[in-house]
């Protein structure tokens, strides 16, 4: 009797501290319904040695049945209303969506619901879905992919010996030791209501948001998830990492952690900062223009402040990647061998150039305007309006369209400027080159010889006026800050 | 207990398959208006607020790079239309993007160059009034010509690091030999290497193709239909008429089955790649909808075969077919992404025997049905914003010239029976049709 009433107790305890499931609902006339249920919780919660667990979780759920229907029998009864359950795993956040039209939601929701809330749990499937994501890793990544390839070491060395440092996906060999039981676990401990977000928008019935509160309550309780995390480790000078591969060019990624984030004093004067520099795909940015239109070195330059995976097969980021910290990053995508050397000493001379001189007024104007229009075709999809709305939940702030714009339209180019030299620098940075006989480009980096460029084309005297002293621009890598590492040791 | 719940399951299934289609599957009311010199106009009006969605599609692709050594030149093209003109130079063309908020970009394939802008509705007039002063009055130099052809190389670079610009390249070029299918949309790497030779070819190129008569603007969105072809017609109506004719080789049937292999120089999974000659789009005959249909049935992730291979027997960790919508005859292909390179024979011969079925027995027309079903779904899902409107639209235009290609085919969809699907089978999925191109990557 005692024992029961101290679990009761402690039951109660447990529901007080509980935080409900979040809704955004936003409603409209739409036949389509957009369903995006956000879970906060990812890689960076995996146990140690069990890197990928996040993950492959999310991957059970979306693509290994329920207790009552085997995976196939769950694609056979989607097939007909053109559904696939979406997942993407990040950091902090989990999240499955779909779309459907209104005429299919009451027979779609039945079998998500028990996708997320019931189950299967498989060896058949964990054990197709653990080799897909060691695919993934060593093929679709590592052997396919150098541009994604560069910028995922570079979080991964950015952040060594801290939650956001390894894969997503997690390594190989970490990926092989999961089992039924650590999936269960991770599922029960951080699927909890409280960390649920559930967005909503299209015409779906008025009693819906209610419906899956209910059968939301089949989670166990819990906080809702504030992540703290600790400092990424601190990076002290030049450091140099190159990936030999065999392959045709050599593909940079460039960064450092920074403070900002969005909600953060300075993250508008970084994003327009950002946009002046390099706005991701446009042909607008000053690394663009510089690196590419101007001297044809590959086909596109571009900066980031913030996440941005699958960058090669998108124009716009995808929403629900919200990280409590966030680096600073250049992406240089492939140069040939032999101006791979010069094109990295024009990258730091645009940046260095960047960070001295800021922007003009002129120029300010201009980038605010852009990003005060552009942010607009950001939330074009209700995906994306659900998406950002959820990130803003997350990150404290208000919508991000308006918290875009109005603060945008209070900004000042003091402003910008002051966050640049405040948060970019060039005195600690991590390169990372994805490249064909590493041990070359090593030695090149290294030596800090001139590396004239020769062109066909004819080209304009300022042009070849700057060339002279990019050439022989010295890149303080050191030998002891170096590595060389073959690609197919990486996320082994 | 799993029975009532399947039950269940195909019992909304059966309800909401019976429900029939009450609309055409493109739904949106749309103008098409042709203009004195051959340009033609689509606008559709849409509900979604305040964004537009402009796509200019120019019928020429890598098809029509008939010449010898100027393979990847349609593309190369569309890079060089960013490079200015005298009333907008490169610098003054990206600041006007800027400061409408545009995302801009462009693409070629082999049968259709697009230039796509997505802005505010306040800015329609100022992007149809910059478009239509580079489509009349590009110019540029040779320096940047020569500079762009480097972009052009930089392209081919970072797609070389997967190995599927290299199947591509030899699927296209083992399964036609006379044809310009026989290459593919970014060229090879020589003729990639040679561009900045190019220039005159360049100017003759854009006198060929640039013109009304290959040209169709789609304007998507925030609009009324009026006010967008007065501008229209206030500045593309003074672009002149062109004379040029693309003679494209017409491939002659192929008489045995073809086969290539590409040894992968790093490690990589093995893929098998199966391809069968087959008729340009139509939407007249059955032919098209009919392969569509099979591409759906046979391979998709509610397939037998998918249910064999991935999920069950785990050999393959991606298998997808496609009846690619092309101008002229063009391939079905199944491709395969095995697991293990001892596994591919056995893929193979589970592909070759699940064509072989549809060319035995009808298929049950239960299945045929979920089948339209999901493509009618697919259709109204992809239909979700403006851009993506302006998109598929774009892709019909390409074929047809007009949005009503989308009603047709659908329409095709709906009226096949199974029977059409077996003759249809028949007629393509023969050896003497066949090409097959296998990769395997290096050992670890």
């Amino acid at each position: 009797m005692k024992r029961r009433l101290m679990l009761i107790l402690i039951a109660a305890a447990a529901l007080l501290q509980a935080d409900p499931p979040t809704f955004v609902s936003l409603g409209g006339a739409s036949p389509l319904v957009t369903l995006r249920l956000v879970v906060r919780t990812g890689s960076a919660s995996d146990p140690k040695g069990k890197e990928g667990l996040a993950a492959l979780t999310a991957a059970m759920l979306a693509q290994g049945g329920t207790r009552q229907l085997t995976y196939d029998q769950v694609v056979e009864a989607l097939y007909p209303m053109a559904v696939q359950v979406g997942y993407q795993v990040d950091k902090e956040m989990t999240t499955f969506s779909a779309d459907t039209h209104v005429d299919n939601l009451e027979a779609f929701y039945g079998i998500f619901k028990s996708m997320l809330l019931d189950p299967g749990w498989r060896e058949n499937d964990l054990k197709r879905l653990k080799d897909q994501t060691i695919n993934e890793i060593r093929v679709s990544l590592r052997a396919n992919n150098d541009e994604e390839l560069g910028k995922e070491v570079l979080y991964n060395l950015l952040y060594e010996a801290h939650p956001y440092g390894p894969l997503t996906l997690g390594s190989a060999s970490t990926v092989g030791s999961i089992g039924l039981g650590d999936l269960r676990q991770f599922w029960r401990t951080n699927y909890t209501q409280g960390n649920i977000t559930v967005g909503l928008a299209g015409a779906y019935p008025a009693t819906f948001p209610a419906r899956i509160r209910r059968d939301l309550a089949v989670l166990a309780p819990g906080k809702r998830a504030t992540p703290v995390r600790p400092a990424p480790p601190a990076l002290h000078g030049w450091n140099l990492h190159i990936v030999d591969k065999r392959t045709r060019s050599v593909a940079y990624s460039i960064g450092f952690p920074i403070e900002v984030k969005r909600g953060h004093a300075d993250y508008l004067a970084l994003l327009v900062a950002q946009s002046f520099l390099g706005p991701h795909r446009s042909s607008a940015g000053v690394l663009f223009q510089n690196l590419r239109e101007k001297r044809g070195l590959n086909y596109g330059d571009y900066a980031y402040i913030e996440y941005f995976p699958h960058g090669m097969f998108q124009f716009e980021p995808d929403p629900n990647l919200a990280r409590v910290q966030q680096i600073f990053q250049l992406w240089i995508r492939p140069v040939e061998v032999p101006t791979a050397h010069f094109a990295l000493r024009l990258a730091f001379h645009e940046l260095d150039r960047f960070i001295q001189n800021g922007l003009t007024p002129a120029q300010f104007e201009q980038t605010r305007n852009f990003v005060t229009k552009n942010v607009n075709l950001l939330t074009k999809t209700k995906r994306a309006e659900l998406g950002y709305a959820i990130d803003s939940l997350f990150y404290g702030i208000p919508n991000y369209g308006r918290y875009v714009v109005d603060g945008l339209r209070k900004l000042t180019v003091d402003d910008v400027n002051r966050a640049i030299k405040k948060h970019l620098q060039m005195r600690n940075v991590q390169v990372v080159a994805i490249s064909p006989n590493g041990e070359e480009l090593k030695t090149k980096l290294l030596a800090n010889e001139p590396s004239p460029m020769t062109y066909t084309a004819e080209k304009p005297k300022e042009l070849l006026e700057e060339d002279k002293q990019v050439d022989s621009r010295k890149l303080p890598f050191k030998a002891e800050k170096t590595k060389l590492t073959p690609a197919d040791r990486l996320f082994e | 207990m799993i029975k009532r719940m399947l039950l269940a399951v195909s019992l909304t299934g059966l309800l909401a398959a019976a429900a029939p289609p009450k609309q055409k599957a493109f739904p949106y009311t749309y103008d098409q208006h042709d203009l004195n010199n051959g340009l033609r106009l689509i606008t559709v009006p849409t509900s979604f607020p305040n964004v537009v969605a402009l796509y200019i599609v120019v019928q020429v692709g890598s098809r029509n790079e008939v010449e010898p050594g100027k393979t990847g030149f349609a593309h190369f093209f569309e890079h060089m239309m960013f490079r200015g003109t005298k009333a907008y130079p490169p610098e003054k063309f990206q600041d006007t993007l800027q400061q409408a908020g545009a995302a801009n970009n462009a693409f070629t394939s082999d049968d259709l160059t697009a230039y796509h802008t997505t802005f505010s509705k306040q800015d329609l007039e100022v992007m149809l009034r910059m478009e239509a002063d580079r489509f009349q009055n590009l110019e540029y130099a040779l320096p940047a010509f020569q500079t762009e052809a480097l972009a052009v190389l930089g392209e081919y670079n970072k797609n070389s690091a997967a190995p599927e610009l290299r199947i591509d390249e030899v699927l296209a070029e083992t399964a036609f030999k006379k044809h310009t299918y026989s290459h593919t949309t970014l060229g090879y790497l020589a003729d990639i290497k040679d561009m900045p030779n190019q220039y005159a070819y360049s100017k003759e190129f854009f006198n060929r193709f640039y013109r009304p008569e290959y040209t169709t603007i789609v304007v998507v969105g925030d609009v009324q239909i009026e006010p967008v072809r007065t501008l229209v017609k206030k500045y593309w109506s003074g672009w002149k008429r062109g004379a040029y004719q693309s003679i494209i080789p017409v491939e002659p049937p192929q008489e045995s089955p073809r086969a290539a292999h590409i040894e992968w120089p790093t490690p990589t999974l093995p893929y098998s790649v199966m391809a069968f000659r087959v008729p340009a789009y139509t939407d007249t005959e059955k032919d098209s909808a009919a392969l569509d249909l099979i591409a759906a049935l046979g391979f998709s992730r509610n397939s037998p075969l998918y249910k064999t291979l991935v999920l069950d027997k785990q050999q393959v960790d991606s298998l997808q077919a496609s009846y690619s919508n092309h101008v002229d005859p063009y391939l079905f292909t199944i491709v395969s992404r095995v697991k293990k390179n001892e596994d591919l024979p056995a893929v193979e011969e589970a592909v070759l025997s699940t064509l072989a079925n549809f060319k035995d027995s009808p298929v049950a027309a239960e299945r045929l049905n979920r089948v339209r079903r999901n493509l009618r779904y697919t259709m109204a899902r992809g239909l979700d914003n403006s851009e993506a409107i302006a998109s598929t639209v774009a892709q019909a235009v390409a074929l047809r010239r007009t949005p009503e290609t989308l009603n047709r085919i659908a329409e095709m969809y709906e009226s096949l029976t199974p029977q059409d699907l077996l003759e249809v089978a028949r007629r393509y999925f023969m050896e003497n049709n066949r090409t097959i191109v296998t990769l395997t990557g290096a050992p670890k």
